[in-house]
């Protein structure tokens, strides 16, 4: 089931110049790090005048969706859900 | 008369739609949620509603019904609430990877394209429209996502070519024909024919018209005089045979918010301040847009199943969120509730391009409510949403979440 956190959390991002795209690698939350495996999706989106960047993606273990948005004005990452990919 | 044959003209006109659109693109964005029925609905309360299923869903039945009678037919079944900014990027995408083959790309809808390649370079060059289509998918999945597919369906007119896309749905790829039409309409119910709803089947079928081979085969002055007693039925002669008769780009007539009240009342204090955040959306489009509305409707459903709504046309135009909440709140005082409201559309008419702006008696003094709203505005488009917002909507920022556009995808 999905779960509200919006909880700041710390992020370890990677950019390929070669592929041009940047995507987070490690998630830290709650004490524990999670690798990060498939990113479904990214999309961004207007906030006022501020662009909020969304990253929809998996755990490399694929137990746990990672719902994060990155606040282009003061680039802070906030973990805004999880889902475990059941049904409540 | 004789009968018009089938339009034989090169099969040039492109439908594509995305396949259970929001749902298909949170399976794409939540890995853990492929191969799974999932169901996007506005609440996620027993009585919302879904709005769009996966196909696994749909496969164990699941349609447009309560999460409450779903959890019926498919106890496994994952609920999520729409996330709309999602949709108008993938909108957006869909729209770029189509705009590279031609620029004659009319959206239908946010997951539906009409693409006319009549003047396309591609097509001049002497590629074919099913080798493009698959290019199209290709790029689509490149663009949204693996996991995303759609239906393209081709034809020489928009009626048959989406059709075809639905012919085979999902991933399907389907070219009508002009020798192929009467095998297809043999295998169809008069309900799968786009733009046949219950009431005009219920139309043709009083008309002894009982499948679309009996449609097609029914003269021109039979539809036109007995059917549909009007051009509708010349019309659909014509859309029957291949003939482009849905070119029109229909201009913006109206604006309109549309909620359904998650916890029912009678409190006309409440529903006063659910229609000022209405008025304020509305407004906030229409000002966007840079119309005025000259006339204002509110529609309010019942808990026992009954509505009540009333229309008035104005002496003078709306264009602040207040002028739309004051004409509202004057239709609205004409009403007794015969029950708890559990939905109110609201929709402002009559627009038109707000400048060059008629001189008022009221411009410039403190009762010329324009530069207010724009000033309003100015601050919103630069903080975000509902920064500042009229005292009657203090508190209110979680109530009137944003919802997802069905039709028109002009504010995408």
């Amino acid at each position: 089931m999905k779960e509200k956190i919006n909880e700041e959390v710390s992020v370890v991002m990677y950019y390929s110049a070669r592929r041009r795209q940047a995507l987070p690698r490690i998630i830290q939350w709650q004490h524990k790090d999670y690798e990060v495996g498939e990113v479904g999706y990214c999309h961004s989106y207007m906030e006022g005048q501020e662009r909020q960047h969304v990253f929809e993606l998996v755990d490399k273990d694929k137990t746990l969706f990672f719902r994060l948005r990155l606040d282009g004005a003061n680039l802070h990452w906030t973990l805004e859900a999880i889902h475990d990919g059941l049904a409540d | 008369m004789m009968d018009l044959r089938i339009n034989d003209e090169d099969s040039l006109i492109m439908h594509v739609d995305l396949n259970s659109c929001y749902a298909i693109i949170e399976q794409q964005a939540n890995p853990l949620l492929r191969y799974k029925p999932v169901g996007v609905a506005a609440f996620d309360s027993p009585g919302g509603f879904i709005l769009a299923a996966s196909y696994e869903a749909k496969r164990q039945g699941i349609t447009l019904m309560r999460i409450r009678d779903a959890k019926v037919l498919c106890p496994d079944i994952i609920i999520l609430t729409p996330d709309p900014e999602k949709y108008f990027d993938a909108h957006r995408r869909f729209r770029a990877v189509l705009e590279r083959y031609t620029n004659e790309v009319n959206p239908k809808s946010i997951d539906e394209f009409m693409v006319d390649f009549r003047g396309s370079q591609a097509v001049q060059d002497g590629k074919s429209l099913v080798a493009i289509a698959k290019q199209i998918k290709q790029d689509i999945k490149e663009s949204l996502g693996d996991y995303v597919t759609v239906n393209i369906g081709i034809a020489p007119n928009r009626f048959l070519a989406k059709l075809a896309a639905g012919l085979d749905k999902p991933d399907g790829l389907d070219v009508v024909r002009p020798e192929g039409v009467l095998n297809i309409y043999g295998q169809l119910d008069l309900m799968d024919l786009p733009g046949i709803n219950r009431r005009y089947k219920a139309r043709l079928v009083l008309a002894g018209i009982m499948t679309p081979l009996d449609f097609f085969e029914a003269p021109m002055h039979k539809l036109k005089n007995e059917v549909f007693k009007s051009v509708v039925g010349y019309y659909w002669y014509l859309r029957l045979r291949g003939y482009e008769v849905d070119r029109a780009n229909f201009k913006t007539r109206s604006f309109g918010s549309d909620y359904a009240i998650g916890d029912k009342t009678r409190d006309r204090d409440k529903v006063a301040r659910f229609i000022m955040k209405m008025s304020e959306k509305t407004g906030r489009r229409l000002r966007k847009h840079d119309y005025e509305a000259w006339g204002v409707s509110l529609w309010l459903s019942f808990e026992n199943g009954t509505w009540w709504g009333r229309s008035k046309r104005l002496q003078a135009p709306l264009y602040s969120t207040q002028d739309i909440y004051r004409a509202c709140l004057r239709l609205l005082r004409s009403v007794e509730y015969p029950a708890r409201i559990t939905h109110i559309n609201l929709a402002v008419f009559g627009v038109q391009p707000a400048t060059p702006m008629q001189l008022g008696i009221f411009d410039d003094t403190r009762l010329d409510s324009r530069p207010l709203a724009r000033a309003a505005d100015k601050i919103n488009d630069r903080y975000g949403e509902f920064t500042v917002v009229p005292a009657t909507m203090a508190n209110m920022q979680d109530v009137l979440i944003k919802r997802v556009p069905f039709g028109s995808v002009r504010d995408v």
